[in-house]
């Protein structure tokens, strides 16, 4: 075993530990040592990555002194080394850009408990990513929930408290069914690891054994991920947590916890039940009907919102039906098109974030689209991030979302189920899209015809905003955007690779 | 059908327990009571995992040095798990019932609809 | 080379941006812009990828025989209204705006005429909408904003629907743009029906771009409510960029083999009929003159989707002779309704009375321009006409291709009337009255390029033999 190997336990210990040890400390040491952990752990996802591109397979690494089938395991292949960094990529730079923000919203005395649940938020999500076992994954689900709602709750005031029990329930009940789920499968394969479960259901499926249960099972882990990740009609919780919590956990909770849910999700499908198996349980016509009947309605409510955050959360609802119907396809193309997918929202949410934390910054903390017009004029470099956030999210050629829709139009194709419709889908939630993103950037660059305009003064304000981690993480999101647009090929190569290695 | 549901009156059981638990949650509109019906519905699962480490005939495990024959004993794996998934759902609980304090702090009610209407008007 | 004649523009507009006036900078680039692209137009055929973002898709830049006829077309017009531009926005309080964006539209549109498969094409269809939605903003006041908006969401839901057939085409052919189509028979004859709803929404879907019924109605918000040079290439020039598409995902991409016949051919003829019925008579009875005119573009680009919808040489050349013409006259007619604008300050057609006594240059042009349109004999009007309707009658689609000629004789009395009523207006019967009299004659530039247009407009028609040779040789190509 290579050194490498031990780089996803390294990363998940040293969250943990930055967690606990945060404890004791004050509210700066507290932050810097968060932003340490999840610098040095997306250093070593990046590391992993390479050295994973150098073997070409995926590897196994024991936890604890008992092997397979007793103990538990970590597994890493592409798939996960590239979904770890960009977790911790992207967990960073919400983070280091928004500590302004969350100097504001969170008092003094309870900030370093927030950023032990960004810890703990941050680990539970690798082990999701590496976990091979399945109840460790429900473990680490909990510990999940726990920390998201904590970091909801932690800006005070009642709004964030309501959202956070609705939150709180709904996630539970994912969470219940999901260990339902977790007690058949035991039941029915006796084992408690991905690939040892798998051999077994392929002998069941095989001998034609005990298909009703696979069918309960494959929907309760459907059903289960689909609560916590807010697909339609799930997603009842989404726009109240997300549009009351502060910046960072926004960013955080939209771009990355929403994702690991999924990744599981994936993992499941794909190591436990692999996609020949799924086509015959016509689970996925389900997710896929879903996640199409999310893309319009998410899309539909966001038009309707007059308060920036909520309308981001619900465009974050559409989102998730992208990656829910590449999932639906059954197809692999599809599965590598929806974890692209996950990719690029992670990057472009957390931008469309913390822009709008910075136009709510200086339009007086006010979050409707009244108080906001002309807010981009004041801080445009929230402006300019928001513009191209929403062009990503319209899906014009050049920025990372077209390559999405391409993906997924391609992948379309190929699929056994209707391509008209879903083709028909994906153009009509550009358009709709459209129809809220555009009114929303016409507002924050509203401009009385009075006011007289000189582009050097405009120009001279962007330096003059907001501090430097806030600048430099938009502009460094801008650029993994326009990044993930022009040269998406060697990632989805990545990816590919990756999701080979998964099965 | 009949038999099997008769056969396997854990499971039934745990299931119906399922139901009730969640009509609780979804129904009442106190939200100590919503609470319990999620506990009802965690405690469910666990009956539900329980009974399928139980293999008739047998006993639990009881001391790990004792151990003569492995066909003696019930499987322990799920009881091991169920421990696991009791420390959750307490400390989930032990969360949610502060949550519920504080919430009860700042609006003086413990109706969720009243709390949401409260919330709204708030924000505006 | 081609990648040059994109990016002067661009560069030029983003560093105008910085600067404190405009005047010289942007004759300077534009004069540049048209001697690049008329070295472009004497080079052979060339190809180059510049990017690629993803296995399949490529920007790639061409050039060709159409690609040269609207590079030259846009990058003259774009000057000869610069050039008018610069006296109407003399007084304006944000001139720099307006140019920079002027100058950024026209490298969208650049790379539109030079973009050598469909995926450059709707990049840089998509950018020139982004781009030109400023120049509708340019006011700022209330209608401004709402016309802009509602012209960004049709743009952007004609491209989507657009999309679906870049998407389809991507599976089943190629996207490169070949003459003659790049679908093989095996596959037309497989998956026909996908083949033919993909070709329907892309016609429909860059045709929003040219206003085509139903897609039409943001065209006459948003073209009045820009200032008059802006209105001018808004109409003149931009919409020609939807037709642009619709050529080169037809002819060069579907191939007139799959479309001819089909269910597909009769909804676009029909479309473009109603559009073209449905503009003259609402622009007959539209009283704000620059409304008048947007309503008459609709009428006009209608016709030319139908010449291309008839999917015949004679009807192809009859098209893309009109799309010139109209370019060169619709911007003569809005440039002089801008003349008129800014010098009275009446929008209104039945406030002009007797204005030909005091403007005399501005309506003789307006009134040349407009005979031009009605397809008085020799102008370039009658002959893309003539051209049309022998398309139209040899295409064989029964009843319509002798339906299709008696519309467009019917809008071409009713585009006499609404157009040459404006001039009889202003020259004849105000002689008597002194309703209008108040305003005098364009200055210099405004009066120059108005000149020109309509210079322009008449050596179109009566040297039109040139130009529809080389459009016959690439028809050839195509059918």
């Amino acid at each position: 075993m290579d050194f490498a190997c031990n780089f996803p336990f390294f990363s998940i210990m040293l969250l943990m530990f930055t967690g606990i040890i945060s404890m004791i400390a004050g509210p700066r040491p507290a932050k810097i040592l968060s932003l340490a952990a999840l610098g040095i752990s997306t250093v070593l996802s990046a590391l992993l990555i390479a050295y994973i591109n150098q073997t070409g397979e995926s590897f196994i690494y024991m936890m604890g002194h008992f092997p397979a089938p007793f103990g538990n395991e970590i597994s890493a292949g592409m798939f996960e080394a590239v979904m770890a960094f960009g977790i911790c990529g992207v967990a960073f730079l919400s983070l280091w850009g928004n500590g302004a923000s969350t100097k504001t919203d969170i008092p003094e005395k309870k900030r370093n408990l927030y950023y032990i649940m960004m810890d703990m938020l941050m680990a539970s999500l690798l082990v999701l990513i590496y976990t091979n076992d399945i109840f460790t994954a429900y473990v680490f689900v909990e510990l999940n929930t726990i920390a998201a709602c904590a970091i909801v709750m932690s800006k005070p005031g009642g709004e964030t408290i309501a959202a956070t029990i609705r939150y709180l329930i709904m996630s539970l009940l994912g969470s219940g069914l999901f260990l339902l789920g977790i007690s058949l499968i035991y039941a029915l394969t006796g084992h408690l690891l991905m690939p040892n479960m798998h051999e077994i259901i392929i002998e069941l499926v095989h001998n034609s054994n005990y298909t009703l249960p696979l069918i309960v099972i494959v929907g309760l882990f459907g059903v289960s991920m689909a609560i916590k990740s807010a697909l339609f009609p799930f997603h009842s919780w989404l726009p109240d947590a997300h549009g009351s919590a502060t910046t960072a956990s926004s960013a955080v909770l939209s771009g990355l916890v929403l994702k690991g849910y999924i990744i599981l999700l994936i993992k499941l499908f794909f190591r436990v039940f692999s996609l020949d198996i799924l086509k015959e349980f016509h689970i996925s016509d389900v997710l896929l009907v879903l996640g199409l009947l999310g893309m319009i309605m998410g899309s539909v409510k966001a038009i309707k919102e007059t308060n920036i955050k909520r309308m981001i959360a619900y465009s974050s609802v559409a989102q998730i039906g992208y990656i829910f119907m590449g999932i639906g396809m059954d197809i692999t193309i599809g599965l590598v098109a929806a974890v692209f997918q996950i990719l690029v929202h992670m990057v472009t949410k957390p931008m469309l974030f913390t822009a709008a934390g910075g136009l709510i910054n200086v339009s007086g903390h006010k979050k409707d689209f009244e108080s906001l017009q002309g807010s981009a004029w004041k801080d445009p470099l929230a402006g300019v991030s928001f513009i191209v956030g929403s062009l990503s999210m319209i899906g014009i050629p050049l920025f990372a979302g077209f390559i999405v829709k391409y993906y997924l139009a391609a992948a379309a194709f190929d699929t056994s189920k209707n391509t008209l419709i879903i083709l028909a889908v994906l153009v009509l939630s550009t358009v709709l899209n459209a129809l809220y993103y555009v009114p929303a950037i016409s507002k924050i660059y509203h401009r009385d015809e009075a006011s007289k305009f000189n582009w050097q003064d405009v120009l001279r304000t962007i330096g003059a905003v907001g501090d430097f981690p806030y600048q430099a993480s938009l502009i460094i999101f801008i650029i993994l955007n326009i990044i993930l647009g022009t040269c998406s090929g060697p990632v989805f190569q990545a990816l590919e690779m990756g999701l080979d290695m998964l099965g | 059908m009949g038999e099997n549901l008769f056969t396997n009156y854990y499971e039934a059981a745990s299931v119906i327990l399922f139901g009730v638990g969640f009509t609780c949650l979804l129904l009442s509109k106190n939200l100590i009571k919503k609470f319990i019906g999620l506990n009802i519905m965690d405690t469910a699962i666990y009956l539900f995992l329980t009974a399928k480490g139980y293999i008739a005939g047998r006993v639990p495990l009881m001391d790990a040095d004792s151990v003569r024959d492995p066909e003696l004993y019930i499987n322990p794996l799920p009881s091991g798990l169920v421990l696991t998934g009791i420390v959750v759902s307490v400390s989930v609980t032990a969360f949610s019932l502060a949550l519920v304090l504080k919430l009860y702090q700042t609006y003086h009610t413990l109706d969720l609809d009243e709390v949401l209407t409260k919330a709204k008007k708030e924000e505006e | 080379m081609g990648l040059i004649c994109i990016l002067l523009p661009i560069i030029g507009g983003i560093w105008l941006l910085y600067k404190k006036r405009q005047t010289y900078f942007v004759r300077l680039v534009l004069l540049l812009h048209v001697l690049l692209t008329g070295i472009l137009l004497f080079l052979p055929d060339t190809s180059w990828v510049v990017w690629k973002l993803t296995d399949q898709l490529n920007i790639v830049l061409k050039t060709d025989g159409l690609s040269r006829i609207f590079l030259a077309m846009v990058s003259l017009i774009w000057l000869v209204v610069s050039v008018y531009a610069q006296d109407y926005l003399e007084h304006d309080e944000n001139p720099i705006r307006f140019f920079a964006f002027y100058l950024l539209t026209l490298g969208g549109l650049t790379g539109l005429c030079l973009a050598g498969n469909f995926m450059t094409l709707y990049l840089f269809f998509e950018a020139m909408s982004l781009l030109s939605v400023p120049l509708v903003l340019h006011t700022m006041t209330r209608e401004a904003v709402a016309a802009a908006l509602k012209y960004l969401i049709y743009s952007i839901a004609g491209a989507s629907m657009a999309l679906i057939g870049f998407f389809i085409l991507l599976h089943y052919g190629s996207i490169e743009f070949a003459a003659g189509g790049t679908l093989s028979a095996a596959v037309i004859s497989e998956h026909r029906d996908i083949l033919l709803a993909g070709a329907l929404f892309t016609v429909v879907g860059f045709g929003t771009k040219a206003g085509i019924f139903p897609m039409h109605s943001w065209l006459p918000t948003a073209h009045p409510v820009a200032p008059a040079p802006a209105s001018a290439v808004l109409s003149g020039v931009i919409t020609k960029a939807g037709i642009f598409a619709v050529i080169r995902v037809v002819y060069y991409q579907f191939g007139v083999e799959l479309i001819a016949g089909s269910w597909v051919q009769y909804v676009w003829i029909i479309l473009s009929l109603i559009s073209v019925l449905m503009g003259s008579t609402l622009a007959f009875k539209e009283q704000i003159l620059k409304k008048r005119l947007a309503y008459s573009s609709v009428s006009q680009l209608s016709y030319i989707l139908f010449g291309l919808g008839t999917l015949t040489p004679t009807g192809f050349v009859g098209a893309v002779l009109h799309v010139v013409c109209h370019s060169v006259i619709k911007n003569g007619l809005f440039l002089g309704a801008g003349a008129v604008i800014h010098q009275t300050h009446k929008t209104k057609v039945r406030e002009l009375d007797g204005i030909g006594k005091v403007m005399p240059v501005t309506m003789t042009c307006f009134t040349i321009c407009a005979l031009a349109l009605v397809g008085i004999p020799p102008s370039g009007g009658f002959v893309s006409k003539w051209n049309l309707i022998a398309g139209s009658l040899e295409s064989g689609l029964g009843l319509i291709s002798w339906l299709g000629p008696v519309i467009l004789l019917v809008s071409a009395v009713l585009t006499a009337g609404y157009l040459l009523g404006i001039s009889v207006q202003a020259f004849i019967t105000g002689k008597d009255k002194n309703g209008a009299a108040a305003g005098q004659e364009v200055s210099g530039r405004m009066r120059n390029s108005q000149m020109l247009l309509a210079f322009l407009a008449v050596v179109l028609g009566v040297f039109s033999g040139p130009l529809i040779s080389y459009l016959e040789t690439i028809a050839g190509g195509l059918f």
